[in-house]
């Protein structure tokens, strides 16, 4: 095998893959419209004629059997199994707290397993520094690949121009709205964050729970909290301004953004004790229709429609508003989902980059076909509302194609040490009333002190 | 005085295997994690060597530190006064009145057994508000104290004591099991010569039981501050340290510096706090009840 | 005073004393009563729990029924979660543990204990030392030495630190329980002319049962559930434990509560049905001898 490797780096960047795994030649019949045939199996560059045995692990966050997902991978995993009998895929999935403490203790030792996951931009900078990873660069050029990316989509993985980890998602911010409680309530869908305020007055009167959050996992607070910073800064890049020195967290705009969020916390919005429900704890109590709105990244499309709620077409989103006038609502929190990465030092390399290609061709198309292809990364030619997808499925797509830009959650671009600050700061307009300026002052102190 | 007399290489074939497993698998990381509490280190890439750094920071800037170590103490506290004592009035309660106690005393150590994660959802339900039909706030509001009623695992102030009494019900009947053994293994002559001296009932409790359960008392509050003072995944489960750092404790710190916000190094250093503060509470604890015995005996 | 007789042999007088029935007893029972309601309580509530949907779930309600009682559930669990191959699993890690800290506490804890040697107590301490030890602390260190030795991905890579975190506490019950035998009872076997290996075997052994169940029970508990160790040294699935069963029901955006609480019914019937089945060891072994400290 060395010997084969040692020939690859030899070899032009595109073919690598065919040539060197396969004697024959018959791999690679490129399939961009993945959405369309993309099954096709001779999407997969290598076959079996190398003969060796090789064991790929797979580290995945996927482990529940009823999730689509886990469902979609093992249809995927197994169909390259049958055409590469002497490759294993071994899957090793794990809850997504326990990925992340699996790959960081992992990463320490450099035991990176063949392909692991990661979240984009900052959050996967330290792997990337400490030189963990496979560029991809060659790879996702392979059978066109990269063509059935969103456009952009892969730039939050990619450092000094090596491609390092590919996307399974890519959602933006929304609100979900109940209908019928809107309409019992009496209001209209909010077009400004006043209008929005009042609305929550509103429905509070008359005794309906005007918004829910999953607040104990600090990001779902943050995660609003950001997309109204990304109204009162007049548009994108605030954070990178701040990391770039141009603007300090003293800034009018996030500080205004504070108060703004706190206007919200003190109408009423959310249910009481919304610290300590979990996320799914407190869509949960969106999806039984106790809730008139819901602010979320457009995963949660699937669990919503498919729930009790959404019977009848009662579930409507809208794009979040200004705040106080300022900002663009086609300009959408954006969160690029997490990434399949391939370790640097995986025993076989070639056969793991194969592996992967063929796994990402053919996620898109198993991705429509179980209808969990809303917020994926990649492009899907099939008719949506043919295949059976929901009305508000349809108004969520529709939401995507308006998107001019927009920002990063918190922690994927900031340093761990000061988003920790940041989230627990938010979270504790939750419980307590503070003065805006000195929860932004606390966070510049932070943010200098682990710059 | 021991009277068994062995060679070097007996003493060595006893101890070396369960010692050295012991000493590579516990020891040698502790050392590990004394040296990294001197590193800047995420735990992934470069490190930098900062000398003492970690614990400058954590005691003079960090402004979670000194809250979790207090609600840690706190936690300790109410174990070691709260629990230890109430466990042992139940142990000596059953072995008086109960004539086959191991159902009862098995029972009461069901929810040692069980994992945290449902302790943790049934408490919940317990503590929700009452729209959420939580248990205590539905009573208080049906017997007409509505103003008693709190979110109470979301009050900086009172989310602490919630959690708290969830670990004094959780580890009641494991304090229970020990005390109760303790208890039966008092042999019964003594009593049975109290009873000739006119030493009966609660009498012989306070001269007899007491003084000879002292040993194993001492076991049950060594482990249970042990126990208080590591105690992290209920937390966790609970309110996640939250809202805003009000139910962290060290534990939970460490746990979140070293893995969550990749501050490996600093982490560690929390750890080695925390170990330290175990041995210097077990000595004092060790030295208190040798005082204890010498009065008694 | 021997406490070796009283804990192997006489029976505990306390309980023979009081038969009648008084404001005291009632008292005493109604105390009994409340605990055993609030103690044996989550069992039942785990139950029902187990049979609901999501929502119903998560609504959240303490004493509601499942509208409909989800049998599927189980067969989720079973099957989703791979109930029987964990099981296995779990089983042989934890049995293959507790033997090993039974076999290898014991022999320290008799040297510590029996033999006349300056350093026993230093030992002890150093023992002492690993109790107060958080086992979280040592996740990365373990990595890098497993990694070194090995046996990353491999049932050893549990065993050995499973059990070097339950030796401490071995080594202090049984050794507790060991000081309080009397000398004597090795001393005749001296005079026959034993080694130590014999005395361990035929006279130390036997009569350390109790003890050494309190040693089970607990290295039991602690294995059983631990799930951070498990999870980050083991990626094979043949080789995975019931935690990582609990856990798959987890995914990043969902949660299927009901199949966990199934699973966990699942995976705490053993626990369950071997302590009661010990319960009578244990009440005798926990701490035995350690009154003598």
């Amino acid at each position: 095998m060395t010997k084969r490797k040692m020939k690859i780096f030899g070899m032009a960047m595109t073919g690598v893959l065919a040539l060197s795994l396969s004697a024959c030649g018959g791999g690679g019949t490129t399939n961009n419209a993945a959405g369309g045939s993309g099954s096709d199996p001779a999407a997969s560059g290598g076959d079996s004629a190398s003969g060796e045995k090789v064991t790929i692990t797979f580290q995945n966050i996927y482990p529940d059997a009823s999730d689509p997902k886990n469902k979609m991978m093992k249809k995927i995993v197994d169909q390259y199994q049958k055409d590469n009998p002497n490759v294993t895929i071994e899957l090793d999935s794990l809850n997504t707290d326990q990925q992340k403490l699996k790959l960081k203790t992992q990463a320490a030792s450099k035991e990176v397993p063949d392909i692991t996951v990661v979240n984009p931009a900052a959050q996967m900078q330290p792997f990337v520094d400490a030189d963990l990873f496979a560029p991809l660069n060659d790879m996702v050029e392979e059978n066109g690949l990269k063509d059935t990316f969103q456009s952009g989509i892969l730039d939050y993985y990619t450092f000094d121009n090596n491609l390092y980890a590919l996307p399974d998602g890519n959602n933006i911010g929304v609100v979900y709205y109940n209908k019928k409680l809107m309409q019992e309530g009496g209001v209209e869908v909010p077009t400004t964050f006043e209008e929005m305020v009042a609305a929550v007055k509103t429905l509070k009167e008359k005794g309906i729970q005007p918004m829910v959050i999953g607040e104990k996992d600090s990001w779902t607070g943050s995660f609003l909290f950001m997309n109204i910073l990304l109204r009162t800064n007049g548009g994108p890049g605030f954070l990178q301004e701040v990391l770039d020195g141009k603007k300090t967290f003293e800034d009018p705009a996030y500080v205004e953004a504070i108060t703004a969020f706190q206007q919200l916390v003190d109408a009423g919005a959310f249910q009481d004790g919304a610290t300590s429900f979990d996320y799914n704890a407190g869509e949960n109590l969106f999806k039984t229709g106790t809730a008139a709105m819901y602010f979320m990244g457009s995963w949660a499309t699937g669990g919503i429609e498919t729930a009790e709620v959404s019977k009848d077409g009662n579930v409507g989103v809208f794009q979040f508003p200004t705040v106080g006038g300022k900002g663009n609502p086609d300009e959408f929190m954006l969160a690029p989902g997490s990434a399949f990465a391939i370790s640097k030092d995986s025993k076989h390399l070639e056969e793991t980059k194969d592996f992967l290609n063929y796994f990402m061709l053919n996620f898109p198309k198993e991705a429509f076909d179980v209808k969990g292809a809303v917020g994926i990364a990649q492009n899907v030619d099939g008719d949506f509302k043919a295949a059976g997808y929901s009305e508000m499925a349809m108004n969520v797509l529709d939401l995507f194609k308006k998107v001019k830009g927009g920002d990063l959650a918190f922690d994927n671009t900031m340093n761990p040490a000061t988003t920790q600050v940041h989230l627990s700061g938010t979270q504790s307009l939750f419980v307590e009333k503070k003065d805006p300026a000195a929860v932004a002052k606390e966070l510049q102190a932070a943010y200098e002190e682990n710059k | 005085m021991n009277v068994l007399k062995v060679s070097r290489w007996t003493i060595a074939a006893f101890i070396l295997p369960c010692l050295i497993v012991y000493v590579g698998l516990v020891f040698v990381p502790i050392l590990v994690s004394l040296y990294s509490g001197l590193l800047d280190w995420n735990g992934i890439g470069q490190s930098t060597f900062i000398g003492l750094e970690n614990y400058v920071k954590m005691f003079t800037r960090d402004a979670v530190f000194w809250p979790a170590v207090r609600r840690t103490f706190t936690l300790a506290g109410f174990s070691m006064l709260v629990q230890v004592p109430v466990a042992l009035t139940v142990a000596i309660l059953i072995t008086r009145f109960v004539r086959r106690p191991n159902f009862l005393v098995s029972s009461y150590f069901l929810p040692v057994i069980l994992s945290v994660a449902i302790i943790g959802q049934l408490w919940k339900t317990i503590y929700n508000p009452a729209s959420m039909g939580g248990m205590i706030n539905q009573i208080l509001t049906s017997v007409g104290l509505e103003s008693w009623t709190h979110s109470w695992l979301t009050e900086p102030k009172i989310a602490i004591y919630a959690i708290i009494l969830v670990s004094l019900w959780q580890y009641l009947g494991y304090h229970i099991l020990i005390q109760f053994t303790g208890i039966q293994n008092i042999p019964s002559e003594i009593y049975e010569a109290a009873k000739i001296d006119g030493a009966d009932g609660f009498k012989a409790d306070r001269y007899i039981t007491l003084p000879m359960v002292l040993p194993i008392l001492k076991i049950s509050i060594v482990l249970s501050f042990i126990g208080s003072l590591q105690s992290f995944d209920l937390i966790m489960v609970m309110t996640g340290g939250g809202p805003a750092h009000a139910t962290e404790v060290l534990a939970s710190h460490m746990y979140n510096m070293s893995f969550l916000t990749m501050q490996y190094g600093y982490g560690s250093a929390i750890a080695n706090v925390l170990i330290v503060m175990c041995l210097v509470a077990t000595v004092l604890i060790n030295l208190l009840f040798t005082r204890m015995e010498k009065r008694y005996s | 005073m021997s406490q070796y007789a009283s804990s192997a042999g006489s029976k505990p007088a306390l309980k023979v004393r009081t038969r009648r029935f008084s404001i005291k007893s009632l008292i005493a029972f109604a105390l009994f009563g409340l605990l055993l309601l609030t103690q044996l309580y989550p069992l039942v509530w785990l139950l029902i729990y187990s049979l609901k949907t999501n929502e119903e779930i998560l609504s959240g309600s303490f004493f509601s029924l499942p509208a409909q009682w989800q049998w599927s559930n189980y067969q989720g669990a079973i099957e989703g979660g791979n109930y029987l191959r964990y099981l296995g699993n779990s089983l042989f890690v934890t049995v293959t543990t507790m033997a090993g800290v039974i076999f290898l506490s014991s022999l320290a804890a008799f040297a510590i204990a029996r033999f006349r040697w300056k350093y026993g107590q230093i030992v002890m301490l150093l023992f002492l030392l690993g109790m107060m030890i958080p086992m979280q602390g040592t996740l990365l260190p373990l990595m890098i030495i497993f990694k070194n030795i090995h046996i990353l991905n491999t049932h050893l890579a549990l065993i050995l630190p499973y059990m070097a975190f339950q030796m401490p506490i071995a080594v202090f019950i049984l050794s507790g329980f060991l000081r309080s035998i009397p000398h004597e009872i090795e001393e005749s076997a001296i005079m026959d002319g034993a080694g130590a290996f014999r005395i361990f075997r035929s006279v130390i052994l036997p009569v350390s049962i109790p003890p050494m169940m309190t040693v089970c029970i607990l290295t039991f508990i602690n294995v059983w559930n631990e799930y951070i160790l498990a999870a980050t040294f083991i990626s094979s699935e043949q080789l995975k434990t019931l935690p990582f069963g609990v856990y798959s029901f987890v995914s990043q955006y969902s949660v299927n509560y009901g199949a966990i609480g199934a699973f966990l019914v699942l995976a705490a019937l053993p626990v369950i049905v071997v302590y009661f089945l010990l319960a009578e060891k244990i009440t005798k072994g926990m701490v035995a001898g350690a009154v003598k400290g």
